[in-house]
């Protein structure tokens, strides 16, 4: 970059100009930070406001653009100043400054009401915002440090250059079901080399396997014959896809756009550079030996949904039981066997309805006095196959009743027995079926076999728990059994997973995503779903395959800092093997060296900068965020003396809190005036260092607003808000060396959706502080 | 904590020997265990058998969306006249789902209903719970009017001509032997003019030919329906027994309020979606009232003189006589009655979703034919216009034939059939009777 040179450029209008005082604001940056340009106009965001940094940017050589104006979540387009050759720093006076400081006076913290308002009264009225009427001492006290804090950060910030590599685009998608059938085929009409493994000798899955298939077409109400078929044709044909039938991945290197998959096949193995993978292993049923309960095993006509539909396939629709071989014609179906149940599986498969339902058709459809009882907890038939639900449903033969069968027995003859209890009939009933059909659930292929229960598994893997010595204390950790990737990742040869074994991440955020930048799943293998959800599951994961490596192609990253050209830079002469980092990295990015040091994979970053905060070196920082940017962020804010004025820093999460600010200022929301807040790109990036630093420079305490974090977490990077509370619990002992309150430092779960929130959350937190008395280090 | 060891030991008839378990120890830690005995019996299991062949009937009969309930029970919620205990319609249709015919009989629920449709106008899915409530009335009909195959005939469109030509062979009959084809004209009896020049339909068949077919046509239905009732009482008190509610001694004792309710149509009062239809139907009931009475009478003034060996009085009656003071308000009630009832259908067919079942219609159909054809033969006669009076004479006798005939099989029967239920209703406590 060519020699630094700021430009300061503040808006005065959106009732800015009439709050602040903005010639205080223009000398700040002139006097303190020596800054050359500095202009403030009415309405930055227009054409003359643009120009006018552009001809700046042009004529007199600015390439830090300081626009204090607006939130950055607005206006994007027109302060959009090319990332690779200038720096570009929002300091967000309106939202976070003048329109959350313009709340009635009732609602201000105590110091506040008694502040000199009055002083300030002098200023000129604005026609624009009538609501802000004077200069607000506290409120100029706030953009000026707000706007020093900018100035800060841009001259810390270089322009990222981006790590641009060599890519292979061909997406590897495992697994040949009716999602990696689908995930392969539209990669290649998308353009894209495909290799498709399958283990089994045959392409189709499940699908292959069954005698009718849910509807897949609007109106969706009937059932229809197989037609994978077309697919796996349509798939052969195609020239981009390469069909690997009984193979195995027995390894997979690297990173995305340079992964090595080795694939063996018939013995033989061969590595493939590929640039990512989708995994689309599917599911299994839930072994019915564990529902004994049900009669299952001890009673020969009591079979699963899984095996119902080989009898069906084997009789062409008609059903012979298996004690005798007589056909079924009254065939009784239990829902949620084994499922929604704490003992077997806790959650609803979502499909056996549906299963259930086409079932009962064969059976009514094999004779006229045939007839199917459906036995449920609730009918669940998701989106459209409620038609389906209706259809079936409106079909004499199949007679549905909610309620809990309290026993089941069989009479001597092979006929099954059922008594049901709270049922919709108004009493509890006794039924005899020719055949009991227990709706089994969905047990992701990434369960390994031999894991008893789903509920009994290992945080994250599963896996066995390691403890390793470290120089920095033990680090216990589970190391994941292999079973569909076997990668060769620091972090375990699988992905982790959220619940009962499923390989997903955030699955309204993130779908398709996991927790390994590259690899994505779709179908069966990350949530129970029918194999026309599978299908369209694969199409999505397909385009997270393409735009990863096409994303990798130009150094960038992908969601959730789509496009983010910068990258963790590790300083390696004062690193020292502690693993932190590989550790706590949320993508398993790092791999580790013989000696422990860090390796890099920079394409399977998501540049969230856990890894910074993690170092206890401080060795890991991106060219425009590290941790000296953000200490040194935090020294330029001004600490007066007077107790009256206490400084209190919030580290905002730029994916919640950041915006959760925004909305608590668009509906002038009056918030505290004694924070500042530094934009994070998420707390798992917080540094420890900065709390000893900023608490001993008179800073009264540390606010962390982010994500929730655990069961339901709203992390964009998963494990950054869980990562920086775990450090939290390490902070007592710097606070207490200093003699402070721990209680100084502390960190709230925050959605976007509490914005109103905010008002209490920090002027509690700010009373708190009150409590504790003043800083003793003000003033040193 | 006495009251969950009751719910555990219900539960664990015949489940896992753990809970059994569970619950013994539980039941020894607890003192007042002994209530757990003391407790009401344990509820067994009902065994049901569902029966998809009646689940056709059903739908054949008028229930075509019977099937579509999803048990939400709006309809039970919107229904006035349910009583709040186990409220009809929602159990109906679940129970029609299943197939289970001798709960939906014998449960005098299916006549308490009125058929107001609330249920029906507000029902989320379409399943139409008025409807087949009517339909399972039907069935009702089918199995206690015997023989079952009339009203399987009766419902029936493509039996309609088979059904007819009954009552209509038996007149052609009845005229060929003992009347004229070819009736002529008031003639001269025993030196006296008898309304001479005047149409007189005894000449077309006279009054004993007309009493012997009707009065035996009509001795039959009340055996018919007294069997009927016989056996649809006692059905109702079995299942009332297998619900383990028996109830001991006849009915006749609550006929009195239950007639009074009728005779008010109070229940019909509480329909809110139909509301008009109370009007209707009661023109249409007092019609019947007073046309037969009119019957009555004419039959007294008729064949009562014979008794001290007077001289009966002949049809046509003078157009002032005491005949003719029930049968002009009959007439014109019947007529207006009728009117309304269709325009009624015509008016709610949105809101219900049709026009109701065939059952209904032809019902309908032979009471519009009956009191057009009955007014007609009347103005027909007085206009002396032969060749239309005699015609629409024997299409209104036919008509009336067929009422008779087919009365317990027909739409006709709920009548009996609703008055049976409500009495039931009273002596077994179901439903005390309405506001």
């Amino acid at each position: 970059m060519a020699d630094p040179k700021l430009g300061v450029y503040i808006c005065s209008d959106c009732g800015i100009g009439g709050a602040l005082d903005i010639e205080a604001l223009e000398n700040i940056a002139k006097n303190q930070y020596r800054v050359e340009n500095v202009q403030s106009v009415p309405f930055l965001c227009s054409q003359e406001g643009t120009q006018m940094i552009k001809d700046e940017i042009n004529n007199q050589g600015v390439n830090k653009i300081v626009i204090a104006a607006c939130s950055p979540r607005v206006h994007y387009d027109e302060f959009d100043f090319d990332p690779s050759k200038y720096v570009t720093e929002r300091v967000n006076l309106r939202e976070h400054v003048v329109w959350s400081q313009m709340g009635g006076a009732e609602e201000a913290p105590e110091a506040a009401a008694e502040a000199p308002a009055a002083a300030a009264a002098a200023a000129a009225p604005v026609e624009a915002e009538p609501a802000a009427p004077a200069v607000n001492e506290f409120t100029q006290e706030m953009a000026e440090d707000h706007l020093r804090m900018g100035i800060v950060r841009a001259q810390k910030s270089e322009p990222p250059e981006p790590a641009i590599m060599d890519v292979e685009k061909t997406v590897l998608v495992i697994g040949g079901g009716a999602t990696g059938l689908n995930t392969a085929l539209e990669s290649a009409k998308a353009g894209y080399k495909v290799i498709l493994t399958e283990k089994e000798a045959e392409l189709g899955g499940w699908a292959r396997k069954m005698y009718k298939i849910l509807p897949d077409k609007a109106p969706f109400e009937d059932v229809k014959a197989p037609n994978i078929d077309e697919k796996i044709a349509a798939v052969q044909a195609h020239e981009n896809i390469t069909v690997l039938t009984g193979a195995n991945i027995d390894r997979i290197e690297g990173m995305p756009g340079q992964y090595d998959a080795t694939i063996s096949q018939n013995g033989s193995a061969n590595t493939h550079r590929i640039g990512s993978v989708v995994l689309a292993i599917g599911w299994k049923p839930y072994d019915a030996k564990k529902l004994d309960n049900l009669g299952y095993g001890e009673f020969k006509n009591v079979v699963t949904n899984v095996e119902m539909e080989s009898m069906a396939v084997a009789g062409s629709g008609s059903i012979a039981r298996p004690s005798d071989g007589k056909q079924a014609k009254r065939v009784a179906f239990l829902q949620c066997a084994g499922q929604r149940d704490p003992e077997h599986l806790p959650y609803c498969s979502s499909v056996c309805c549906m299963t259930s339902l086409k079932q009962a058709l064969y059976v009514t459809e094999s004779d006229a006095d045939a007839n199917a009882f459906i036995i449920y907890k609730d009918m669940r038939t998701p989106g459209l196959y409620e038609n389906f639900y209706k259809a079936a449903q409106n079909n004499p033969g199949v007679m549905l009743t909610k309620g809990e069968v309290t026993s089941i027995t069989e009479d001597g003859t092979g006929n099954i027995v059922l008594e049901i209890d709270n049922t919709i009939l108004g009493e509890k009933v006794r039924v005899e079926a020719d055949m009991l059909v227990l709706a089994t659930g969905m047990v992701t292929n990434m369960l390994p076999e031999g894991v008893e229960k789903v509920t009994d598994m290992t945080p994250e893997y599963i896996g066995q728990w390691k403890e390793t010595e470290t120089q920095d204390g033990i680090i216990k950790e589970v190391i994941a059994d292999p079973v569909a990737l076997n990668l060769a990742y620091r972090q375990g040869p699988e992905l982790p997973y959220l619940k009962y074994g499923f390989p997903d991440s955030h699955f309204v955020c993130f779908p398709y995503e996991t927790r390994r930048t590259g690899i994505y799943t779709a179908g069966a293998v990350r949530a129970p779903m029918t194999a026309l959800q599978s299908a369209n599951d694969g199409v999505g994961a397909a385009l997270k395959a393409i735009q990863s490596v096409e994303l990798a192609a130009q150094g960038k990253a992908v969601h959730p800092r789509s496009g983010d050209e910068s990258f963790p830079e590790i300083n390696f002469t004062n690193c020292t093997q502690c693993r932190r980092c590989t550790v706590e990295c949320p993508f398993g990015v790092l791999d580790e060296e013989e000696n422990g040091t860090p390796k890099t994979n920079t394409s399977r970053c998501r540049r969230c900068g856990t890894c910074m905060g993690a170092c206890p070196q401080r060795i890991i920082s991106f060219k425009n965020y590290s941790v000296g940017m953000i200490a040194d962020q935090m020294k330029a804010i001004k600490v007066p003396e007077e107790d009256s004025k206490p400084r209190i820093i919030a580290l905002i999460c730029e994916n919640d809190a950041y915006p959760a600010l925004d909305i608590a200022g668009l509906n002038r929301i009056k918030t505290n005036p004694f924070y500042r807040f530094i934009t994070m790109r998420c707390l798992g990036g917080t540094n420890l260092v900065w709390i000893a630093d900023a608490l001993s420079a008179g800073i009264e305490g540390f606010l962390l607003i982010g994500c929730r974090f655990d069961d339901d977490y709203q992390c964009h990077f998963i494990k950054g808000s869980k990562a920086a509370n775990e450090r939290l619990g390490k902070v007592q002992e710097t606070l207490s060396r200093l003699m402070l309150e721990s209680e100084r430092v502390q960190q709230v779960q925050l959605a976007m959706n509490e914005w109103d929130q905010l008002p209490k959350i920090m002027n509690d937190f700010a009373d708190q502080l009150k409590e504790f008395g003043p800083n003793p280090f003000k003033g040193f | 904590m006495a009251d969950e060891t009751v719910e555990k030991t219900e539960d664990t008839a015949g489940a896992g020997e753990e809970i059994t378990e569970t619950a013994a120890s539980e039941a020894e830690a607890v003192p007042v265990a002994s209530e757990a005995e003391a407790a009401p019996a344990v509820r067994e299991a009902v065994a049901i058998t569902p029966d998809v062949g009646f689940v056709k009937e059903l739908i054949s009969s008028g229930g075509a969306d019977l099937k579509k309930c999803y048990q939400c029970a709006t309809c039970s919620v919107a229904c006035n006249l349910t009583p709040d205990a186990s409220p009809f319609p929602r159990k109906e249709m679940m129970w029609a789902q299943w197939g289970l015919k001798d709960k939906l009989m014998g449960n005098p629920d299916i006549w308490l209903c009125h058929q107001c449709n609330d249920c029906t106008a507000q029902c989320p899915r379409g399943a139409k719970p008025g409807t087949v409530m009517n339909a399972v009335a039907k069935m009702t009909i089918s199995r206690f009017s015997k023989p079952g195959f009339l009203t399987k005939g009766v419902g029936n469109p493509s039996a309609l001509i088979l059904m007819m030509a009954l009552p209509i062979a038996i007149l052609a009959v009845a005229i060929g032997i003992f009347g004229s084809y070819s009736p002529t004209r008031g003639e001269m009896v025993d030196g006296k003019l008898q309304h001479a020049g005047d149409i007189v339909y005894g000449q077309f068949l006279g009054h004993w030919p007309i009493v012997g077919v009707f009065t035996s046509f009509f001795v039959l239905s009340i055996i018919v329906f007294a069997l009927g009732i016989r056996s649809y009482w006692g059905a109702l008190k079995a299942h009332a027994a297998d619900e383990g509610q028996p109830i001991a001694g006849s009915g006749f004792g609550k006929l009195g309020p239950v007639i009074g309710e009728i005779f008010t149509h109070k229940r019909f009062g509480k329909c809110d979606e139909t509301e008009d239809r109370k009007t209707s139907h009661m023109f249409i009931f007092y019609a019947f009232g007073l046309l037969f009475l009119a019957t009555i009478v004419s039959t007294l003034l008729t064949d009562g003189p014979l008794l001290w060996g007077g001289e009966g009085v002949l049809s046509p009656y003078p157009t002032i006589s005491v005949v003719k003071l029930f049968a002009y308000p009959g007439a014109a009630a019947g007529l207006i009655g009728i009117g309304l009832i269709t325009i009624n259908r015509f008016k709610h067919q949105e809101k219900l979703g049709g026009l109701g079942s065939y059952f209904d219609w032809l019902l309908i159909s032979v009471i519009i034919v009956l009191m057009v054809t009955g007014i007609g033969s009347v103005a027909f006669r007085l206009a002396n216009i032969g060749a239309l009076a005699f015609p629409t004479y024997f299409v209104h006798l036919s008509a009336v034939l067929f009422l008779f005939i087919y009365a317990p099989f027909s739409k006709m029967a709920h009548m009996v059939y609703r008055t049976v239920a409500l009495t039931f209703a009273r002596v077994s406590g179901r439903d005390l009777g309405v506001d």
